[in-house]
């Protein structure tokens, strides 16, 4: 019985097994897209043209939403095409899709009733589907800043290695953050296919909040998102490191699973 | 220590009965069935003993741990098996990546020789798997870990009879080095070869737990008999004689003594005469005479008659429809 391994850390493995070719796929599709956008940068930025100027006559909502501050730079140019709009929306939209699905789908199909027939506790179970998708948010931030300063260098540009680190390395938090999020809804919502749209339109919303209540004068409220507290075009381009923000996204991310374990601990599994 | 003890379980979804008030023993190397139709509460029970559903009241001990308390329950969990009988399975996973993993959260002394004797192909996805092997799945998964309680519910409904028998004989096996079993099923051959009591399960209710041999003695005998003479039907209109038919030969099911019978045989020259024991459909339409003719229960019945080959062959036992209206007489 000793040499069996905590059940939390059996279900993580095992989860993250099977997600294993998926999160590669995942990594080399994100990868390409990256490439595939740095390869436009050099056309754009000797065609003569004052971008700056063209993205400030956008409404300050819009700027807000996309972390415009620069675009005619190679770091500015990253935050806005790939950094807010794939780093942060995409990806943490896809987190947040996945984890909806896995205690309700698990619920669902009757595979929990297998999970659970065994001596194992709801927490380790809500812990153990959490970090099964940690090694995707793990590797994402890993590969992809390798790839964007290989890529960055191929198209003939220089960026701050730092700077690339620091925007993935803050991605962590924000990206455990969505995964907390629909984990939280994947125990909330007994059907899988509407706990993953539940938990993509919920971090959807919070999104368009923050962005809407940036430009107003409530814009302390846009704090309730978890998007607020990461701003990839501030890393980027001003090398402002949010720690604090960081800090906030790991504490709510812990408040986020623990209200999962308690909402899952007295949760009837329909079946 | 009873390896199951049932208080007065009661399950309520909102306002929907699951079962009420269901309290029975399982004592220790005893095979228990729970006898009833599709949505009668049997997978509810089973599902609530296992802690998956909170009871609305009542409570319960599996192995001793009071199966209602999380942490209690996980340390009986350590020791029970449970094979649904439509199982959910990853079907990405290959069947040797998921007994792995269950392997990892239970522990698996027998795999070996279970994936070995139930012929299961563990490289194999189990997407790709047959139901029948998908059970088999499952059912290593059940077992491997040489449980002391097992809870099967309707376990075999995937399997061909060929794997029914086998999985039966693993059964057995089982309870003679010392399992417990709980089995659930709405065919009535498969708990009377297995268990030794049987709980029916009516509308949530426990109807009745009665010895599997009591459930048969119930059923009486089935008597045909042709004699020489011209016989009216009123001859064998006497008290214990059901289900009269009157032919060539005459048939009726006897629920009395033997003395009786051979009295009220006396009178007539018996040419050929066959008693064997009733089905056991008959003594078990007795718990739901009347009442609850419901379409479940027919296509229940109808199942249970298919599959019980060993059944004594009987004229009457064929047809539901005049099942129900016996069941009616008594």
């Amino acid at each position: 019985m000793s040499d069996r391994p905590a059940p939390w850390l059996a279900i993580a493995r095992y989860e993250a097994a099977g997600r294993a070719r998926g999160s590669v796929v995942l990594t080399g599709l994100l990868s390409g897209f990256l490439l595939l956008f740095l390869a436009f940068f050099p056309s754009m930025s000797s065609a003569g043209i004052d971008l700056d100027a063209y993205v400030e006559s956008f409404p300050p909502a819009f700027q807000e939403a996309f972390g415009i501050i620069s675009i005619s730079t190679i770091e500015g140019f990253l935050a806005v095409e790939f950094y807010q709009f794939a780093w942060l929306l995409m990806v943490g939209l896809y987190l947040a899709y996945l984890s909806g699905g896995t205690i309700a789908g698990d619920v669902a199909s009757g595979r929990m009733d297998l999970t659970l027939s065994a001596p194992v506790a709801r927490r380790d179970v809500v812990f153990g589907r959490f970090l099964g998708l940690v090694p995707l948010v793990l590797l994402l931030n890993v590969v992809l800043p390798v790839v964007a300063y290989v890529g960055v260098l191929a198209v003939g540009e220089t960026i701050a290695a730092e700077r690339l680190v620091a925007v993935h390395a803050l991605a962590v938090p924000y990206h455990l953050c969505c995964v907390a999020l629909g984990v939280v809804v994947s125990t909330l919502v007994s059907r899988a296919g509407v706990a993953q749209r539940v938990a993509l339109g919920g971090l959807f919303a919070l999104f368009m909040f923050e962005s809407l209540a940036a430009s107003s004068e409530y814009d302390w409220a846009g704090a309730v998102s978890p998007t607020a507290h990461y701003d990839p075009s501030a890393v980027l381009v001003n090398a402002e490191y949010d720690a604090a923000g960081a800090a906030v996204l790991l504490a709510a991310t812990a408040a986020l699973v623990l209200l999962a374990v308690l909402r899952f601990r007295r949760a009837d599994l329909a079946g | 220590m009873p390896a199951i003890e049932c208080r007065s379980l009661t399950k309520y979804y909102g306002d929907v009965r699951g079962i009420e008030d269901v309290s029975f023993t399982v004592e220790d190397g005893e095979v228990f069935g729970f006898l009833g139709p599709n949505g009668a509460g049997k997978t509810t029970a089973i599902r609530t003993l296992l802690g998956f559903l909170s009871p609305t009241s009542g409570g319960a001990a599996l192995l001793g741990h009071d199966a209602t308390d999380p942490g209690e329950s996980r340390a009986a969990r350590e020791r029970i098996g449970y094979l649904p009988g439509d199982p959910g399975l990853d079907e990405d996973r290959t069947a040797e990546a998921f007994l792995d993993h269950q392997a990892a959260l239970r522990g698996s002394g027998s795999r070996e020789a279970l994936v070995a004797r139930f012929g299961l192909d563990e490289s194999r996805r189990i997407g790709d798997l047959s139901r029948g092997n998908r059970q088999k799945v499952a059912l290593v998964a059940a077992f491997m870990h040489d449980p002391d309680l097992l809870l099967l519910d309707e376990p075999t409904s995937g399997l061909d009879p060929l794997l029914q028998e086998e999985f039966a004989a693993l059964v057995r096996e089982r309870v003679v080095d010392g399992a417990s079993v709980l089995l659930s099923s709405h065919v009535l051959g498969e708990v009377a070869a297995l268990c030794d009591r049987v709980g029916v399960l009516r509308e949530g209710r426990l109807a009745a737990v009665e010895s599997v041999e009591d459930l048969r003695s119930r059923g009486g005998k089935q008597v045909r008999v042709r004699v020489a003479e011209d016989v009216s039907r009123g001859a064998f209109e006497v008290r214990g004689a059901m289900n009269l038919r009157v032919g060539d030969t005459v048939s009726f099911t006897w629920t009395g003594g033997y003395d009786a019978l051979i009295d009220l045989l006396d009178g007539f020259t018996v040419h050929d005469l066959e008693i064997v024991d009733a089905p056991l459909e008959e003594a078990f339409m007795t718990f739901y005479d009347g009442d609850v003719p419901g379409p479940g229960r027919r296509d229940d019945a109808r199942g249970a008659r298919g599959t019980e080959a060993s059944a004594p062959a009987s004229g009457t036992g064929t047809d539901p429809e005049k099942t129900d209206a016996d069941g009616g007489d008594r």
